[in-house]
């Protein structure tokens, strides 16, 4: 034992950078999806086969990053690109026989009174049943210009998230769109 | 006439149909709306269902886990040097594995809380919340004191080893020494990868944490099997985690030179027979007395002294 080194230092010490730590300390932080760098997302990247890195490696068994329907910005179009798989075919009732979601978590409700005479002007809510999503990005990919107006994007659900020191799927990540942020300042 | 927006929809979707396998960019199905409905336009009393926003762990909660982590070093503490108790300290392990780990499924841990503090200490735009501090620090605390009171009976992944140590096998000491110096170079990797620009950035430490798959009941393969090749290998070599990779034990092993207190074996009151020395699985007992700094806080060695039983009972 070195006679120089006394407890008492190493206690200042540690409190020392502690007192740092804590000073610097910014609440509680969260991982988040950033939305203008995820490729699901982000415009002009239509087309594209969906990314669904958030669905494969995230490390709780159902990922954490669902689809968030922002339903104040929802067109609640009638033919929604997001719920119809639309490049299927067309049933009977004039609408694409196949639903884009693979775990088939959206829902589909008519608003009000339907009027078969007039489609362009029945509008449908769809609700994400969160606990289903698995965060594919497959109708994220579709709900933004042109076909729709942007209002599903990916989010990180806090309760499902074991805030990872370092989150695995922007390991994977090709756009680096996870980015750590005070919770006040999370979506 | 009536039928003729119908028809003009399903033209639409016909054609996207015929475009997006053409052509992926120029998709001709038209968005019915150019901006989104609100509710009094779409009126019937129709209201804007709410986003669901799940909050995380109340802070509360996470404060709780720290009390329970320095609660469990001072119940580890107290069993181990005052009462002596091998039978209530191993009740301790298996709350502490159940706790820390199953439920809280290994996070938040001292050991990968080095690798925030690392970052948080070298990058300005990185800060940690106060409970991961308190959970880097407590340990070191109670290691300046007492010795190594975290990794006996509060550590979960120090738990699973110890409660899978069948028939452990003495290494000899200078293959201990050597492997044990391996720790060193782990905790200087695991800061080295930690310290890197943030986009280069990797915690090494969780990356490679070889029994966190199990508390999360899910995890990559090859991780789940290095785990089970931890745990089948500790059934021999006590603690091979602890004892040769952990990064964290290696700052807590260092801080035990300055301990006041820890395991003592005194040849006052014990008999020197040697006992103790044969059932420490972890070769902490070095001519017939306790080295603090590789002490595991199990208590096997009061639980093999025959003259401790015959105090006990």
């Amino acid at each position: 034992m070195s006679q120089d080194l006394t407890r008492r230092t190493v206690l200042a010490v540690l409190a020392g950078g502690a007192a740092f730590l804590v000073k610097k300390a910014n609440g509680q932080i969260v991982w988040q999806v950033n939305a203008s760098r995820c490729i699901n997302s982000r415009l002009f990247e239509a087309g594209v086969e969906a990314c669904n890195l958030c669905t494969t490696e995230c490390v709780v068994a159902l990922s954490a990053v669902r689809a968030v329907n922002e339903y104040s910005k929802c067109g609640r179009c009638n033919i929604c690109p997001a719920y119809f798989n639309i490049t299927s075919a067309v049933n009977e009732l004039g609408q694409p026989s196949e639903k884009l979601c693979p775990r088939d978590a959206i829902a589909r409700k008519a608003i009000g009174k339907v009027d078969p005479e007039d489609p362009a002007n029945n509008f449908y809510e769809y609700i994400i049943d969160e606990e289903k999503c698995d965060g594919c990005g497959k109708c994220v990919m579709k709900c933004k210009e042109p076909l729709g107006l942007g209002s599903i994007t990916l989010r990180v659900r806090y309760d499902k998230c074991v805030n990872c020191n370092y989150c695995s799927i922007l390991k994977a990540c090709p756009q680096n769109a996870l980015m750590q942020l005070p919770i006040d300042q999370a979506l | 006439m009536s039928r003729l927006p119908q028809v003009i929809g399903r033209a639409c979707v016909i054609l996207a149909l015929l475009a997006q396998t053409a052509l992926a960019q120029a998709i001709p199905y038209q968005r019915p709306v150019d901006t989104a409905p609100q509710a009094d336009s779409i009126g019937g009393g129709y209201k804007v269902p709410a986003v669901q926003k799940p909050l995380p762990r109340d802070y509360w909660l996470q404060v709780l886990d720290v009390v329970a982590l320095a609660a469990a070093m001072g119940i580890s503490v107290w069993l181990v040097l005052k009462r002596r108790s091998r039978k209530w300290l191993t009740a301790l392990t298996i709350g502490s594995l159940a706790y820390f780990g199953f439920y809280r499924e290994g996070c938040i841990c001292p050991i990968g809380s080095l690798q925030n503090v690392v970052v948080a200490l070298a990058d300005p735009k990185y800060s940690i919340p106060m409970v991961v501090t308190a959970t880097f620090v407590l340990p070191l605390v109670v290691a300046l004191y007492f010795g190594r009171a975290f990794c006996g009976g509060v550590c979960a992944l120090g738990a699973i080893q110890e409660l899978v140590v069948l028939k452990p096998v003495q290494v000899p000491r200078r293959l201990d020494r050597a492997l044990g110096l391996l720790k060193y170079v782990y905790l200087g990797l695991a800061i080295l990868f930690a310290v890197k620009p943030a986009l280069a950035r990797d915690f090494l430490i969780c990356r490679f944490d070889p029994f966190v798959g199990f508390f999360r009941r899910t995890g990559a393969p090859h991780m789940l099997i290095l785990g089970g090749a931890f745990l089948v290998v500790g059934m021999f070599v006590g603690r091979p985690y602890c004892r040769y990779l952990c990064p964290y034990g290696g700052l807590l092993a260092w801080c035990t030179r300055l301990a006041r207190r820890g395991v003592t074996i005194t040849p006052n009151k014990e008999l020197d027979c040697g006992l103790c020395a044969g059932a420490c699985p972890y070769g902490a007992i070095e001519r017939m007395r306790a080295v603090r700094r590789n002490c595991l806080y199990c208590a096997r060695c009061y639980a093999y002294c025959p003259r401790e039983r015959g105090v006990a009972s």
